[in-house]
């Protein structure tokens, strides 16, 4: 038998970009880099487990922008034209690199690499990643929780409880719709907590949340098991906190296993390395260089010089840090066993990109991961958070602190001088937004004030979205968050003053809602 | 020579100067730029990648230009996909047009919104109308002149309270033209609210508008123990150790969010080798 468990938790999101007034959008490419390099990998880790009967649990969030996204015809066809795309620029790689046996090898492993993505995204999953997740999910191997409706981050619009309702109400009826079943748990967006929010978690029939380290280590009253056992909030829901040494392990830049000499280089791309006529008609809209996603360096060491990328040699390196994972948590969990009186859980979340976008060999450690877990030791066990709530369904009573897993730990990479300026009227949106759907209990669903309360709903939810206020802060692609946030609060304000006047535009109406098109089947009454 | 003629000579020579002057300051302007990043960029120069361009990591505004302006320009159809024609519209799109309304500065409200920021600040914003403003101004009758614009910060931790009832109070003085701003109250885990208002030089203080509540929250593991549940010291100090948690300098404070435009540097810049790494525990 295991001495404890382990939870490897991934966090799937990106925000709500879909630009069909343009033939092309950058912005788009955020998706079609993370289906080809993240998702798919990922799938195919799962598939290959399941074909060789090795048995393993993970937990991934899959968020309601990203679900939109990948079940939007419209962003599908664009994915396609992507995928394809490079596909017939690694041909004229294979052609170029003949010469050059050490590339030649690297052009066909991309072109191997990118017609594989779309055979699994065009073919075995009919342009659907959501159902390869789904199946996954059901089979018992995954277990999806979801997200804020659009990543809101939940403490900062806290003065509006309908607000923070909607945000999770509409994310979990979207899941319903989309996975056949309620969520059993939330990742809350940016892992931001304050007491109370668990209340509406409970009200939305959600069992579980996760929280950043210090959500649960300084919940009130002290939680006998630190980290390593949930806590139920007073309302019953559970938050398990966030385990620091095993995030370290993986994310930090001094520790850290992605930045390891053999695994690629993440800059080194063609969309900057080759002739610019030649890459010219594989860059996206403006056609400035940028990333293709053909690179074919490894990181080498700290300087320019960069050596050819050898995929055997970081194969053998992810194997041994998968190794070095599941070793560092048999310590662990050995070493919490003898002075815990259950079996201890380590929780462990990131981002779900890093794995294969920033960390190309992500999903192949996680594979071997998996399979060293399954063959190699009896200490660990993987676990989802609701099995671990079903074996161990009496826990302390305790209240988890506002927190969140930002910079600082709390609200600050959300709330500063580059950012704050958004809240004034994101707030005065929901304040109006509730305005409305009291002032107008009862339309017919067909009448055109119904659709543009729904749309008036939607646009304040888009402009919610934590990304906005998160772009603002890095310094790098600010106009377009900020233009983002402009544009739905304009389109919300337009909205509640047309429908108090009884002047709504029908073809401004359709307009926006074929392009924000999130959330069809919303009501606004959510927000009564 | 006819006058007119010799004035359009000039303003043709005023505009030859100007332009000349402009790729002067451009040329200036983008050597600077370069200086500037060679020096503070975030992209490391030293590293010959190329500068990061993808999932929010430019520093370029790409915002391409949208067939949207004020209200009625949407009615536009939407483009129907067809992806293999869409290349050739490429030209098209790369110019940059200012195209987004401009937000209110104001919703005729009055009144002000208090946030927590951490443990130990909090942000504030405000809107206060003219009326209001000039009614409280009025009131106060001669001491207008010299009363300054304050933010009062009460201490309400625990209490429903009424306007007097608090444990503390401190002064915090705005510039006249300030809608917001952050305040360093110091002290997790207590519960503040805040009035705007004119404090004039004897003391006398007018309120333009009250804030809500707020709690700040914990920095620390809670001193309240739950009998049945008695803690485990071990597990505490072992998460202290791993995480820096009020012991060392390097806390979860030092933690950023990895996301999107953390990462990359992290992946180029191991700060150990992978056999260091490896035997890390």
């Amino acid at each position: 038998m295991e001495k404890g468990f382990l939870s490897l938790i991934l966090h799937a999101h990106l925000p709500f970009v879909r630009h069909p007034e343009y033939p092309e959008f950058l912005e788009e490419d955020w998706l079609f880099e993370a289906i080809t390099e993240t998702y798919i990998p990922l799938i195919d880790v799962f598939d290959k487990l399941i074909e060789e009967g090795i048995d393993f649990r993970i937990t991934m969030s899959l968020t309601p922008p990203l679900i939109s996204m990948l079940t939007d015809e419209f962003l599908q066809s664009r994915y396609i034209r992507y995928v394809e795309k490079r596909i017939e620029l690694s041909e004229k790689e294979i052609k170029r690199t003949k010469h050059q046996p050490e590339f030649l090898s690297l052009a066909r492993m991309y072109h191997h690499y990118f017609t594989n993505a779309r055979y699994v995204f065009a073919e075995k999953y009919q342009r659907n990643l959501v159902l390869a997740f789904k199946k996954f999910q059901d089979m018992g191997k995954l277990e999806i929780i979801t997200c804020g409706a659009t990543h809101g981050f939940l403490p900062l619009m806290n003065n509006n409880q309908n607000a923070m309702r909607a945000q999770i109400h509409v994310a979990v009826n979207h899941y319903e719709k989309h996975l056949g079943r309620k969520p059993r748990g939330i990742w809350l967006p940016e892992c931001a907590y304050e007491p109370g929010i668990d209340l509406l978690l409970k009200e939305a029939g959600i069992r579980f949340f996760i929280t950043e380290t210090h959500g649960v280590l300084f919940a009130t009253p002290r939680p006998k098991y630190g980290i390593y056992a949930p806590v139920y909030c007073p309302s019953g829901v559970a938050a398990f906190g966030r385990d620091a040494e095993s995030s370290k392990q993986v994310w930090s830049s001094k520790e850290g296993y992605p930045g390891d000499f053999s695994y690629r280089d993440f800059y080194r791309d063609v969309g900057y390395d080759l002739d610019y006529e030649y890459v010219k008609p594989y860059l996206p809209g403006d056609s400035k260089r940028t990333n293709i996603g053909i690179k074919y360096y490894r990181i080498t060491g700290k300087t320019d010089h960069k050596e050819p990328y050898s995929p055997e040699r970081a194969k053998e390196k992810a194997a041994e840090h998968a190794g070095n994972f599941m070793f560092n948590r048999e310590k662990q969990i050995e070493h919490l066993a003898s002075i815990m009186d259950r079996k201890p859980i380590i929780v462990a979340p990131y981002d779900a990109e890093l794995f294969g976008h920033w960390w190309f060999e992500g999903p192949q450690w996680i594979n071997f991961l998996f399979r060293k877990i399954a063959f190699d030791q009896k200490t660990i066990s993987l676990i989802t958070p609701t099995e671990y709530l079903e074996k161990y369904s009496i826990n302390q009573v305790s209240t988890p602190s506002l927190s969140s897993w930002g910079y600082k730990g709390y609200s600050e990479y959300w709330l500063n001088e580059t950012n704050d300026w958004i809240y004034r009227h994101l707030h005065k949106a929901a304040e109006r937004m509730v305005e409305l759907s009291r002032l107008y209990p009862h339309t017919s669903k067909d009448s055109i004030q119904h659709r543009a309360l729904n749309q008036a709903a939607r646009e304040l939810l888009l402009s919610q979205s934590s990304d906005w206020a998160f772009i603002m802060k890095t310094g790098t692609m600010v106009e377009y968050a900020v233009k983002r946030t402009k544009k739905h609060i304009y389109r919300f304000t337009k909205l509640y003053t047309d429908i108090k006047s009884d002047t709504i535009d029908p073809n401004w109406l359709s307009e926006i809602e074929s392009r924000d098109n999130i959330f069809p089947d919303i009501d606004y009454h959510i927000y009564q | 020579m006819d006058r007119g003629i010799i004035k359009d000579i000039f303003l043709l020579m005023l505009e030859v100067i100007k332009a000349l002057l402009s790729i002067l300051w451009k040329t200036i302007a983008s050597f600077c730029a370069v200086l500037w990043d060679r020096f503070f960029g975030m992209t490391d120069v030293s590293n010959e990648a190329p500068p990061v361009r993808e999932w929010g990591m430019t520093g370029e505004d790409t915002w391409q230009s949208e067939p949207e302006g004020d209200q009625g320009a949407e009615t536009q159809p939407v483009q129907k996909e067809e992806p293999r024609k869409a290349e050739e519209k490429k030209e098209a799109v790369s110019v940059y047009v200012q195209s987004v309304p401009e937000l209110p500065e104001g919703y005729g409200d009055n009144r002000i919104v208090l946030m927590v920021r951490d443990p130990f600040w909090l942000f504030t914003y405000w809107e206060i109308r003219k009326d209001a403003f000039d009614k409280v101004r009025n009131a106060l009758g001669i001491l207008a002149h010299s009363a300054k614009i304050v933010l009062r910060v009460y201490d309400v931790t625990d209490i429903i309270f009424n306007g007097t009832n608090a444990h503390k109070h401190f002064d915090s003085e705005v510039p006249g033209s300030a809608r917001s701003w952050y305040v360093n109250v110091g002290e997790p885990n207590r519960s503040f609210c805040v009035d705007i208002g004119f404090l004039a030089p004897n003391g006398t203080f007018r309120i333009l508008a009250r804030s809500n509540t707020v709690k700040m929250p914990r920095i620390s593991i809670s001193e309240v123990v739950d009998e049945k549940w008695a803690g485990i010291e071990e597990l505490y100090e072992k998460t202290f150790v791993q995480t820096g948690l009020g012991i060392s300098g390097e806390s979860v404070f030092e933690r950023v969010h990895r996301n999107w435009q953390e990462m990359p540097k992290e992946g180029v810049s191991p700060g150990v080798s992978s056999a260091e790494s490896s035997k890390a525990t």
